[in-house]
């Protein structure tokens, strides 16, 4: 993946999360946990994930987007999924 | 006259005699002093009256005892707002939203100096509290909150202290918050003093875009209570809008973290729709006893109604499910310090007692034959307040996608009721059957869809119902098992057998989902446009 994608894939990413988590875009880190720091119940973490699903349309293991804590793990677990496709 | 000492009696006030004593003492205030009928005629419930309530400690219930409440837990509250609910549902809800909404947030939250400055009031009833989120744009979709508290600059700063350190009254009351916004259908609002609003601080940080929940006072500088709407039912309960217009509100009025608003809004939201369902388990019980009291009067055919056996099935069903409803209040009561559990049980209970409260209340009606729709009867004021309760506290089926969200999220593990080989080890095969059959519909539904399961709300919203069934099942199941009578046991398997029939629908859907969602469309587009 080139850079410039990766980064307008990691922006799409975060706007992604913003709407979601309702946290500003600005105020985002790729180290925020999504339960402690953006505040995301597992109910809100996992419909983040689904709306990330449906958006760049990955097929996604629900025992798997369980297992993602942070947002660097959001956006991993996208970047792989985009690359295998 | 009924006083506040003998309202309760003895200090533990969990012990069954406790309980008992209270409930006792509101049935007597509300044959002695309660006039239903005169406060839905006259919109509004005598000011008299709410003052003997206060007297007889009923404001008073959920608060500390070193505030002048009596300390009781939520199961407590709910038997109190069931017992008041047998005889009116508007002083209920007024009450009710008092110990539940309206305390709550300064009960758990409140620092120590906002406790000692309103609860007492709040507990003797000289203050009555009201809680305010919902707005002409938020409805069900909170997120969607445009009160702002804007915090000036040194508000700000402190806002960050206060995670860390405790910031001194004097500085909390210098530093203010500029609230601008317009709440709806606040309950209690014509009467209170004290309001908790929900609010957007972004200023103050804090996850979720920063909501807080703040005290308003009444006579807060730019406080406006609107007119009082007029409705279906609940007529004595004040329903009003309320304008706040650049109302400057001290940071010490804060309830809790700056910014955390929407968790702990999670909490008393689950202690409020509790405490409504209660009420709901008290008006169904009210709704059970006329129409048995009419049918075993009534002679047709030469017989009473209550000898015929299409009338014993049906006051049968209500019954079940009067029995089942209180089970699951009860239940939620029980898992009240566990964050969790306390949520989906009190969606559950919600989504339960508000629907069983209007099949009771209607098949009573229809019971009463042509006097059910005459005024005169209990039934049409019970049929009207009934309704709203599948609408506030969260509508139903926000609430029911909510508890099929979770479900996927962290489905609910409990351990196996025990099968012993009494009849009670039958009902416990049954409820144990249930929960696998809910738990395979899941891992279908996952396997099927993954994480796009998310995005199909008819499922989850079946999958919400299989819950809220399950979760009633094995509370009436529980509490067969805990009475052991052979009442007790008849009441639970006959709400068992129609909730199987129930689940069937949710379980395998006819027609399926996507023939649903299909139709559903085409309608859609030719509706809508
Ligand atoms: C008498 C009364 C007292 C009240 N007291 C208070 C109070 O004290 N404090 C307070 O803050 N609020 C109070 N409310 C407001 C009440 O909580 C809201 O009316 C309720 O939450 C529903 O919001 P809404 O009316 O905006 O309905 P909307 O959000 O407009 O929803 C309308 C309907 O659309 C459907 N719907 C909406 N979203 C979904 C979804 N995601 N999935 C499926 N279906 C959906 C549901 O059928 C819902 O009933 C009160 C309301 C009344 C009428």
């Amino acid at each position: 993946m080139e850079a410039n994608q990766s980064h307008n894939l990691d922006e799409k990413i975060l706007r992604v999360i913003a709407e979601l988590s309702l946290v500003r875009l600005a105020d985002i880190k790729p180290t925020d946990r999504l339960r402690e720091d953006l505040g995301m119940d597992s109910v809100a973490s996992m419909e983040l994930l689904s709306a990330l699903a449906e958006e760049f349309d990955l097929e996604v293991e629900m025992e798997e987007a369980m297992a993602i804590t942070t947002v660097d793990g959001v956006m991993e677990m996208a970047k792989k999924r985009l690359l295998a496709a | 006259m009924i006083t506040q000492a003998t309202i309760f009696a003895g200090t533990n006030t969990d012990e069954p005699d406790v309980l008992r004593s209270l409930t006792q003492n509101i049935d007597r205030f509300g044959r002695e002093r309660i006039d239903a009928k005169a406060i839905d005629r006259e919109h509004r419930i005598p000011r008299e009256l709410l003052r003997e309530a206060a007297v007889l400690g009923l404001f008073g219930l959920s608060i500390p005892e070193e505030h002048g409440g009596a300390g009781f837990s939520l199961s407590g509250v709910c038997t109190a707002i069931a017992a008041l609910a047998r005889w009116d549902r508007s002083l209920a809800t007024t009450v009710g939203l008092h110990l539940g909404l309206g305390t709550r947030p300064l009960v758990a939250f409140g620092s120590a100096a906002l406790r000692e400055r309103y609860l007492p009031d709040l507990a003797a009833g000289s203050k009555i509290a009201a809680f305010a989120t919902t707005e002409p744009a938020a409805g069900s979709d909170l997120s969607a909150i445009r009160t702002t508290a804007t915090a000036t600059a040194t508000a700000t700063e402190m806002a960050t202290e206060t995670a860390t350190a405790t910031a001194t009254n004097e500085l909390a009351e210098a530093n203010a918050l500029i609230v601008r916004g317009d709440k709806i259908y606040v309950t209690n609002g014509g009467l209170a003093s004290v309001v908790t609003i929900t609010a957007s601080t972004p200023s103050l940080g804090g996850a979720r875009r920063g909501h807080s929940l703040l005290l308003l006072e009444r006579e807060d500088k730019g406080v406006d209570v609107g007119p009082e709407e007029s409705k279906l039912g609940l007529r004595g309960s004040s329903t009003v809008p309320l304008y706040f217009d650049d109302v400057r509100v001290p940071m010490s009025r804060v309830i809790g973290e700056p910014g955390k608003g929407m968790s702990h809004l999670e909490h008393v939201l689950a202690w409020g729709r509790t405490a409504m369902a209660a009420g709901c388990t008290g008006a169904a019980r009210t709704a059970l006893m006329s129409a048995v009291e009419y049918v075993t009067a009534r002679v047709q055919f030469g017989k009473r109604l209550a000898e015929l056996d299409v009338v014993k099935a049906q006051v049968a069903k209500m019954a079940a499910l009067c029995f089942s409803m209180e089970a699951l209040v009860s239940a939620v009561g029980l898992v009240a310090d566990d964050p969790d559990r306390l949520l989906r049980r009190s969606i559950s209970a919600k989504v339960f007692a508000s629907e069983s409260d209007w099949t009771v209340v209607d098949m009573a009606l229809q019971l009463h034959g042509g006097s059910g729709f005459i005024e005169e009867t209990p039934m049409p004021m019970l049929l009207r307040d009934a309704r709203i309760t599948r609408i506030f506290e969260g509508a139903n089926d926000v609430l029911l996608v909510h508890a099929g969200t979770i479900e996927i999220a962290q489905p609910d593990t409990r351990p196996d009721f025990v099968e012993d080989a009494s009849p009670r080890g039958a009902l416990a095969q049954q409820a144990n059957a249930f929960h696998r059959r809910v738990r395979e519909k899941l891992e279908a539904l996952k396997a099927a869809h993954g994480l796009r399961l998310l995005r199909r709300h008819l499922d989850i919203h079946a999958l919400g119902r299989l819950v809220v069934l399950r979760d009633a099942c094995d509370a009436a199941v529980a509490r067969a098992i805990a009475e052991g009578s052979d009442s007790a046991h008849s009441l639970a398997q006959f709400f068992l057998d129609g909730a199987q029939v129930e689940a069937k629908m949710h379980l395998e859907p006819c027609p399926p989902l996507e023939g649903v969602r299909t139709i559903a469309g085409s309608v859609y587009a030719e509706v809508v446009g």
